[in-house]
């Protein structure tokens, strides 16, 4: 490796500042370049922790102890994390259901078999009857989405947000698709700031400047009904602010070009150069889907321009788009050892917003349509 | 740990890996190259000679036992919970690895990459794999999600040893079988890019000669090296870039020698069957924007829906297991077809400076199953 020489940052060195190649493991781990010192004692005599707290105000030091003040900890404390975010758990017990809302097949044993059985088939034609219980669920799917926004301000944490969400779904007679897909434990997937997808609820707070994606399916009478959106916590930085509504642009983009015999491909092609001239980049390893009475199904939907999918669009298909947006140009991410929780690989933030389609004869039916962004 | 706790320095200088979410801006992708053959051809004695000897290159050779396919497929939308990676890794005097992986696929794989790095090459054993088509299909679209990131893995090609002593027979076998399932050896064949005709010094030349124009008939676009005991330059199995984005290694040329001076928008094209597999091979002439948009129709009819577009009827059992091809345009633009079962990229190469004439090189070969005249006509009805 080669970098330049840095001299110690120390401002009472008593060496003379000397070039070194020995850096702060805080700032290292953050990310901040030129946090170096020529010796240890040097390092201790200084008032550099400072730098630290302005780039995490809101979070602990990654090296503080797995346990907090509150009893709730970090269960992977020596997982390199990409960014200040961490786990927080103990998570709550799982949530029950009444006897009398309709599972899905791996709602027991997690195992999304109906799925396999399909894996490889084209995407399935909807029948009008069909399609008006796509209509049903996605409809509700929009009211608990929005009733779990109403709910997110500095001090909540995400296990209470999963609980709103759960409740809503019994409310309506729904199961919430995510609980026990794969083994997921919660109702709903909540992922702030550099979390790309997949957050699971825990004891964290939300801050003031966070951005909180919540994402919501529902299933009912047979079908899934699959939205997210990207919430800010209090007042966010403009940074932020831009990439909530390139996200959001995006998604409105591709959703656009949709219409039957539109080709998949073209989905991913509309949406990445959005992404792009905002700064912005396309993850690639999660994709859109089909959604019907399967929760993820064909087609595949590649939110990133150079892409293979196979396919056109037909009337009576549903499926979402749901692009998932990183600040700059890395759309890397990493896995924490929870096997859900996909970040950015550089720590930086990611935006996403989903909506579930109908094509129909003439074009598309945004079946989860909610209020326009307001930010 | 405390708040005022200071931590200890740390020498970036001895730092085992560069900071997560870095890219490396000098790692480049690593070539994985898919092995198939037919039954006792040679595979083993050609892997022992990879790890075995000095020839220079970093290799990390991957027995696989891949199983069911959908969990392969995991990756795109769900990170399986519950993982169980078993591997055994060997390494090598000559910088080669072995391993066996199970069951994990493209994800343990690039896993692999992230923990031993730098390798300049991949082989993937297929032992019990029928046809390699699914598992290069997988691999090429995999190559999307890692691209320019550090860690990438790339397609490089399918190689497929073939016997010379009973290659032939075991083709002949395949092909005389039920016209419903295709034989092992010919999708092997279909999906291969290179081909090691093997044991020739046990068979005599005539059969030799034999086996490889069958070889040719099923698949007219991939290279035949004869060898003995395996033996090769590396450098002609490995790093070929047959699903690279410059022109694909079309090595035969179109055989009827009147199409060489036929008119422009005239077609010249041939046709070979071998019961079972047949591949379609046609010469291209320069196309309008209009007529490469009505190709690209074509093609998606052909791929995706396994049909010709109407009237053409191509009848039932349409299916295409590989196709290649070079392109021009009337404006002199160059786009290369690469495609494995229903996936398929049609894209635009830079042309180098003075690299053929305009009108000289557009081939198209398609090869699958059901390739009857219908479908030469309906090609041909677009291209004119």
């Amino acid at each position: 490796m080669s970098a330049p020489e840095v001299h110690c940052q120390s401002s009472k060195c008593p060496n003379g500042n000397p070039a070194s190649r020995l850096e702060c493991p805080t700032c290292h781990k953050l990310g901040i370049t030129g946090s170096f010192f020529c010796s240890q004692e040097c390092f201790k005599g200084d008032s550099h922790k400072v730098v630290h707290d302005l780039a995490t105000p809101r979070q602990s030091l990654p090296d503080d102890p797995s346990t907090n003040k509150n009893r709730t900890f970090n269960p992977f404390p020596h997982f390199k994390f990409s960014g200040p975010l961490r786990p927080c758990y103990p998570l709550s017990p799982r949530r029950q259901l009444p006897d009398h809302i309709q599972r899905p097949d791996y709602a027991e044993g997690a195992v999304p078999l109906s799925e396999r059985k399909n894996a490889g088939m084209p995407p399935r034609v909807l029948s009008p009857e069909e399609q008006d219980k796509m209509r049903t669920v996605c409809r509700l799917a929009r009211e608990v989405l929005d009733l779990a926004a109403a709910a997110v301000h500095p001090g909540i944490t995400t296990d209470e947000i999963d609980k709103i969400v759960h409740d809503a779904c019994i409310e309506r007679d729904a199961y919430p698709s995510p609980l026990n897909y794969r083994h997921y434990p919660k109702s709903v997937c909540t992922s702030v700031n550099e979390c790309v997808c997949h957050g699971i609820p825990d004891q964290r707070k939300l801050q003031e400047g966070d951005i909180i994606n919540i994402d919501v399916t529902l299933y009912k009478d047979g079908f899934h009904g699959d939205v997210n959106a990207t919430y800010p916590v209090g007042r966010i930085d403009e940074e932020s602010k831009k990439l909530i509504r390139t996200a959001r642009q995006c998604l409105d983009e591709a959703i656009k070009i949709c219409k039957p015999g539109a080709l998949v491909r073209d989905i991913g092609k509309t949406i990445e150069p959005v992404a792009r001239a905002n700064g912005c980049s396309a993850v690639r390893t999660y994709t859109g889907h089909g959604v019907n009475d399967l929760f993820h199904t064909a087609p595949n939907v590649p939110h990133y321009a150079k892409n293979k999918a196979i396919g056109m669009l037909k009337a009576g298909t549903c499926l979402t788009i749901e692009p998932m947006i990183n600040l700059g140009g890395n759309w890397d991410e990493v896995h924490w050892p929870d096997n859900w929780t996909a970040t950015t690989a550089d720590g930086k933030r990611s935006a996403q917003f989903e909506e579930t389609l109908l094509i129909t004869e003439t074009g598309v039916e945004v079946l989860t349509a909610g209020k326009p962004l307001e930010l | 740990m405390q708040d005022d706790e200071i931590p200890t320095l740390i020498d970036v200088d001895n730092l085992e890996t560069l900071p997560p979410g870095q890219p490396d801006p000098g790692a480049k992708p690593v070539p994985l190259t898919i092995i198939t053959g037919f039954l006792g051809a040679g595979k083993s004695t050609l892997l022992k000679r990879i790890l075995t000897e000095r020839h220079g290159y970093r290799i990390a050779v991957i027995m696989n036992e891949f199983g069911d396919s959908t969990d392969i497929e995991s990756k795109t939308i769900g990170v399986e919970s519950g993982d169980v990676r078993s591997e055994e890794f060997l390494e090598l005097p000559n910088g080669c690895l072995c391993c066996s992986i199970k069951d994990t696929g493209v994800a343990a794989i690039e896993e692999l990459m992230k923990r031993k790095g730098a390798f300049d090459y991949i082989l993937l054993e297929t032992t019990g794999l029928a046809d390699p088509g699914p598992i290069a299909s997988i691999f090429w679209q995999n190559e999307e999600y890692g691209k320019g990131l550090g860690w990438d893995i790339i397609l490089d090609g399918v190689v497929c040893l073939v016997d010379a002593v009973n290659g032939l027979h075991q083709m002949m076998a395949d092909s005389a079988s039920n016209a419903d399932s295709v034989g092992e050896s010919l999708r092997q064949l279909a999906a291969a890019d290179i081909v090691l005709l093997n044991k020739i010094d046990a068979a005599p030349l005539k059969l030799v000669e034999e086996t490889e124009a069958m070889i040719h008939r099923v698949n007219p676009a991939l290279a035949v090296h004869r060898t003995m005991r395996a033996e090769i330059d590396l450098a002609k199995v490995i790093g070929i870039g047959a699903y690279a984005s410059g022109p694909p290694p079309i090595t035969v040329h179109v055989h009827d020698e009147h199409c060489a001076h036929s008119e422009v928008g005239e077609v010249g094209s041939t046709h070979y069957a071998v019961r079972g597999i047949s591949s379609l091979q046609v010469r291209c002439p320069p196309l309008s924007s209009a007529k490469l948009d009505a190709l690209d129709i074509w093609i998606r009819t052909l791929l995706w829906d396994a049909r010709l577009p109407l009237p053409y009827d191509a009848g039932e059992g349409l299916e295409i297991l590989r196709c290649k091809g070079l392109l021009e345009t009337v404006d002199g633009r160059r786009l290369v077809l690469q495609g494995v079962r229903s996936m398929y990229e049609l894209e635009e190469v830079p042309r180098k400076g003075g690299e053929g004439r305009v009108g000289d090189e557009g081939k198209l070969v398609f090869i699958g199953k059901g390739l009857g005249e219908a479908v030469r006509e309906s090609l041909e009805a677009v291209l004119r």
